[in-house]
């Protein structure tokens, strides 16, 4: 096996990575502040925290249909990037879990390796298929909600009322910080722990070589 | 300068004003006028001033709404002690006390606001045979009061320049919460009549004709006060809303000042947001349900006190962001993000360990 390069990572795909990453750690931290402003004032003031917050969530929910809208219907790629198999839910995903839970504290290397088409292993698939199918679009609904409680309060009434539609943007929140962390984390288990934040910023990701045709496209032997 | 040439002007009015109306109306000979003896109290005046027909509308005081102030305890002839046997055909001004006479310290507040500046007289929001007690009136019946002089439009234009929300703001605050020096608030709850054509900045509080409807042969405090005890649980609050028979009725929450202050002035404290929302869970811990009586004012039952005032469907149209959060939420929150550190905690210290595994020959 010998190290090849790939272009991985799109410049479109890189700006849109980082600004959503901008966006929501802004949005993480001003709203902390927002729910506990007696113990968090990095924000400065209360009103800063709520601009910066609401400007963060436009931009995540706009940058959020501009991923949905260009690997839907421009690339069409959104359901063999995103959306696992069920192959692939199966024992490439076990293989994956045994990996991170045992293979890689053995010193084994991972049984994935990207390529264009096909970029996430198993368990990457399923975690984005709930963040990005399940929680950002629904954190993105509710902070938009929240931003126009005028116009929908009738409805809201009906449904419980603004403290249950904040509490379901506050869990939902919650959930994505949590993700947040792991996925952190997890970027840090390649071969040096920066391996796989510089894709995400050249573009180009270091791979090991297989000369094994048969192989799964993105599954090593 | 101009204090003095405004309240000159205002006194001059005043007195106009009032000696027009001291001249008969009847044109029947009048005996002379006598406050009477003490056991006929005020009925003296109100023989002719509670009465339409031998008075112009400006002197006219209703007899029901003049009887329920403190005013009237204190007698006509406190402030009106002026009046000569030949009123009202002397066609003096028949009021010799000021309202500063009794209320100097609220005078002296009021002096120090940008607001006395352009209004020097207490009768341009007062009047002292109508006025209440701060808690008898209607948390929207103070804010009317400003609006007799402040449009509604002009207000959330300006307010929208800075302030995020302002409909829901408006709606949920009277102008005294923020324009006055309060420093205690209390969240007063309202029986609301839902109505889609209304703005969120303008609510309909149901008044006690229409309660009593609903509650039937009941007190219109039953709505709410299921168990009859003259207080109010969280679980009463969360019934009324789920109770089907309210129809389009519901709780809506004001946030309104412990104290009023007459010191209006435009609030710095408010600019930020940080003076109500960073006030963390205690500023909405104090809660009252206000209930229309059948005279027109208003009364304030206590409601249960504690965390669980934010919980879900007690008051579900009432949020004040970063204060009335919710600490079961707040745990269950913590619990997931606890969940995201575990693994890269747990991972990375099993890594750390077995880091001799993954050296490259």
């Amino acid at each position: 096996m010998k190290p090849k390069l790939v272009y991985l990572q799109p410049t479109p795909v890189r700006i849109w990575h980082w600004l959503n990453a901008l966006g929501i750690v802004t949005l993480c931290i001003s709203g902390a502040q927002i729910r506990f402003p007696e113990f968090i004032t990095i924000c400065g003031s209360y009103r800063s925290a709520i601009l910066l917050h609401n400007t963060a969530g436009i931009v995540v929910a706009l940058s959020f249909s501009i991923w949905f809208f260009y690997y839907k219907w421009v690339s069409g790629a959104l359901t063999s990037l995103y959306v696992p198999k069920m192959n692939e839910l199966s024992y490439p995903l076990l293989r994956q879990l045994l990996f991170y839970c045992y293979g890689y504290f053995k010193g084994a290397s991972s049984p994935f390796h990207a390529t264009p088409d096909s970029k996430f292993n198993p368990m990457q698939k399923s975690a984005y298929l709930a963040i990005m199918f399940v929680i950002v679009p629904f954190v993105s609904l509710s902070g938009i909600a929240l931003l126009n409680i005028g116009p929908i309060r009738q409805i809201l009434l009906m449904v419980g009322g603004l403290q249950i539609l904040v509490i379901v943007h506050f869990l939902l929140a919650c959930m994505l910080g949590a993700f947040l962390m792991t996925h952190v984390y997890l970027a840090t288990l390649g071969s040096t722990p920066l391996a796989y934040f510089k894709p995400m910023w050249t573009g180009w990701e270091k791979v090991e070589h297989h000369d094994n045709t048969d192989e799964q496209p993105g599954l090593a032997e | 300068m101009k204090v003095f040439r405004n309240f000159y002007k205002t006194a001059v009015t005043f007195c106009a004003l009032t000696a027009c109306c001291m001249y008969p109306h009847t044109g029947q000979a009048d005996p002379g006028f006598s406050f009477g003896n003490a056991a006929s109290g005020n009925q003296a005046c109100l023989d002719c001033h509670a009465d339409a027909h031998k008075i112009n509308k400006k002197s006219l005081i209703s007899t029901g709404a003049f009887n329920h102030t403190t005013h009237a305890e204190f007698g006509c002839k406190t402030c009106h002690d002026a009046v000569s046997a030949n009123h009202p055909r002397d066609g003096k001004v028949a009021r010799t006390t000021t309202c500063t006479n009794c209320h100097g310290d609220i005078s002296a507040e009021y002096t120090t606001s940008k607001h006395s500046l352009e209004v020097s007289n207490c009768s341009a929001c007062h009047n002292p045979h109508k006025v209440l007690k701060p808690n008898e009136i209607s948390a929207l019946a103070m804010t009317a009061t400003c609006m007799n002089c402040h449009s509604l439009n002009k207000i959330k234009a300006t307010h929208a320049q800075w302030l995020p929300q302002t409909d829901l703001h408006l709606g949920a605050i009277t102008c005294v919460t923020c324009h006055t020096t309060a420093k205690n608030y209390i969240v007063s709850v309202y029986i609301a009549r839902r109505n889609v054509k209304s703005d969120a900045s303008s609510p309909i509080i149901a008044d006690y004709s229409y309660l009593s409807k609903k509650a039937g042969s009941r007190d219109v405090q039953f709505l709410v006060d299921r168990n009859h005890d003259n207080y109010i649980s969280i679980e009463e609050l969360k019934g009324f809303n789920k109770n089907k028979e309210n129809g389009d009725l519901y709780l809506k929450a004001i946030l309104t000042p412990t104290k009023t202050s007459h010191a209006f002035q435009v609030s710095n404290k408010s600019w930020n947001c940080t003076f109500c929302h960073a006030g963390g869970p205690t500023a909405t811990q104090v809660t009252k349900l206000i209930l229309p009586k059948h005279d027109g004012t208003f009364t304030g039952l206590d409601v249960e006190t504690g965390t669980s005032i934010t919980s879900l469907n007690a008051i579900p149209n009432f949020y004040m962001m970063g204060s009335s959060r919710n600490n079961l939420v707040n745990k269950v929150g913590a619990l997931v993000l606890a969940g995201g550190i575990i693994m890269p905690v747990g991972h990375g210290f099993i890594r750390f360990l077995t880091r001799r595994n993954r050296r490259k020959e």
